[in-house]
């Protein structure tokens, strides 16, 4: 397979993964989180570290390490957002995300300042009968199996009782206190979930890159990917990985053109999908695939 | 003892400028209940404009006439072309603000180029003000004066004027106000025409203190903004004031005695704001169901 195909699929899903993360939280529970970034990136950041600070390469241990930090990250993060709602909270989680991304620049030693951190290779699986060492085609694959077995556990998570318990919130939040719900702890738990998937995307982020910088983590990054989502059709799932698609697609075949305006694209997208597609493209394409199915019948 | 005096009015003179652009930011929120994220991309365009004119007409007052007018017109054209199609939709409104950043930053990369640009000062501005062993620009007395008037003008606008009383009404209860047969959409659209001029006219006053206009503004000044925005309160002037000094001088002296939390100063005094006094530290209490 052609290698920037490759490096293009890879992409596509790892940032789905990010986006699905992003809805679990934006589409099914209502809350408008400009923090994902940060958590995808202190993620990578600590995935970083591990292999280039402490020379840990083993996959192994710095997946669960990168999850581990973006879930503690959330859980703070969590905490002291969900304390405020709707607008409070986009902004928390916008002074959250910044505060991230200062963190990254000031800590030069330990994470690169500006310039990042670099020099990171495909992930060592070390075990007996994976290869030793990966190819683009091999990481994709991997990446490829991961995503699959987050969107599986995703799937099943927001078609459980405790996935409608977030419609639910979404719906009428009041209502389902009065209902004897804990709101809070629900959504509380909703976000730290979803910095665990935003953490598995961030460590299989920086192993394709292989350098993770603050650009990455700040709140223009986040943004983006809640364009992923909104475009996909947010509260669909699917739609955060036809948003990824959409996105990248787009920003890969702009950038053999001409890559400088790519902002410019991506912002018009933006604001057209917001004023005038603002169910996103799943639903289109769910009540499309009805109408094919009804009239087969 | 000078150094302290220096961290303050160097904190003083940053505040204004904070407030100047944070008080279209926090009028335009109390009234419409959006945040226009674009604002800070305004305030870089208004400034690269201003450059513009300034060095080609070797006038700092056209200059910082240009800056304003023309950021004034870019704050009408959003907010005219597409605030206005998203009416009662908030969330999707900061969104298309959202946008705008990116479009607005991208073309004035387009436009200018990279490489940050700077006005020329007329040569009364340059000198300085001995501060026992150091030197203190009076530039900065010219913004820090500057701001204080502006401060007075929107204050009198808010408390003694019908605008100001129709404006203050509109963001206790905008229901009402139409039903006692006042139109506040002039209203609304004048007020996010005077914060978007605002920004504009701050960005090029201020210019020769902040260092030029670079195409970073639109994405760095914002949050800063934000954080004013809600430490002082939003939709008193007053309130921006208080936010804008608190932040500009606590950043100042973080920035002089322990800089590695400078940067953190603004966001850490949002959070702890948002946490434990929502409505800010002179800010209304608003009745708009956020």
């Amino acid at each position: 397979m052609d290698i920037s195909l490759v490096s293009l699929l890879t992409k596509i899903l790892i940032f789905g993964l990010l986006a699905m993360s992003l809805d679990l939280v934006f589409g099914y529970v209502g809350l408008w989180s400009f923090a994902h970034a940060a958590l995808f990136g202190v993620s990578a950041y600590a995935a970083a570290i591990f292999v280039i600070h402490y020379h840990i390469t083993s996959f192994w241990i710095v997946l669960p390490g990168g999850m581990f930090v973006a879930g503690i990250v959330a859980g703070i993060f969590g905490f002291i957002a969900l304390r405020v709602s709707a607008i409070y909270f986009l902004l928390i989680t916008l002074a959250l995300g910044q505060l991230v991304f200062g963190i990254v620049t000031t800590f030069r030693r330990l994470t690169g300042g500006s310039n990042g951190l670099a020099g990171i290779q495909y992930p060592d699986l070390t075990f007996p009968f994976l290869p030793a060492a990966l190819s683009s085609t091999g990481f994709y694959y991997l990446t490829l199996i991961i995503f699959v077995v987050c969107a599986f556990v995703l799937y099943t998570l927001l078609n459980s009782p405790f996935g409608y318990s977030l419609r639910g919130i979404r719906e009428n939040e009041s209502r389902m206190r009065g209902l004897g719900y804990n709101t809070w702890l629900i959504k509380f738990t909703a976000f730290i979930v979803s910095g665990l998937f935003a953490g598995v995307a961030g460590v299989l982020y920086v192993h394709f890159n292989g350098i993770i910088a603050p650009g990455d983590v700040g709140v223009m990054a986040s943004g983006a990917v809640m364009l992923m989502v909104i475009i996909g059709g947010a509260g669909t799932l699917w739609g955060a990985l036809i948003g990824s698609v959409v996105i990248l697609s787009l920003q890969h075949f702009i950038g053999l053109i001409i890559p400088e305006r790519w902002p410019l694209v991506m912002g018009i997208c933006f604001a057209l999908v917001v004023i005038c597609l603002r169910g996103g493209i799943f639903p289109y394409l769910h009540i499309l695939w009805r109408k094919v199915s009804s009239c087969e019948s | 003892m000078d150094v302290l005096t220096i961290a303050l009015l160097s904190g003083i003179s940053f505040g204004m400028v904070l407030f100047l652009i944070a008080s279209g930011l926090s009028l335009v929120l109390g009234l419409m209940g959006i945040i226009n994220v674009a604002h800070g991309a305004i305030f870089m365009v208004g400034g690269y404009i201003g450059v513009t004119v300034g060095n080609a007409t070797d006038s700092f007052f056209f200059a910082v006439l240009t800056g304003a007018v023309s950021a004034g017109v870019i704050g009408l054209v959003i907010e005219r072309g597409f605030l206005r199609n998203l009416y009662k939709k908030e969330l999707d409104q900061i969104l298309v603000t959202f946008a705008f950043v990116y479009i607005m930053t991208n073309i004035t990369l387009w436009i200018w180029g990279p490489w940050p640009k700077n006005i020329t000062v007329p040569s009364m501005l340059t000198s300085s003000v001995p501060i026992g062993s150091f030197r203190f620009p009076i530039h900065r007395f010219l913004v820090i004066f500057v701001g204080g008037i502006v401060c007075v003008c929107l204050w009198w606008l808010q408390e003694k004027t019908k605008i100001g009383a129709i404006v203050r009404a509109g963001m206790d209860d905008a229901q009402m106000v139409s039903v006692l047969g006042l139109n506040l959409t002039p209203i609304t659209i004048g007020l996010f025409v005077l914060g978007s001029s605002l920004a504009g006219f701050a960005s090029v006053i201020a210019m020769p203190m902040m260092g030029g206009v670079n195409t970073e503004l639109g994405t760095s000044i914002i949050f800063t903004a934000i954080a004013v925005v809600i430490v002082g309160g939003i939709g008193s002037v007053q309130g921006t004031l208080a936010g804008a000094l608190l932040i500009g001088v606590v950043y100042n002296l973080a920035a002089t005695y322990f800089p590695p939390i400078a940067k953190f100063t603004a966001y850490i005094a949002m959070i702890l704001i948002l946490l434990f006094r929502p409505s800010g530290l002179l800010g209304r209490e608003l009745q708009r169901q956020f």
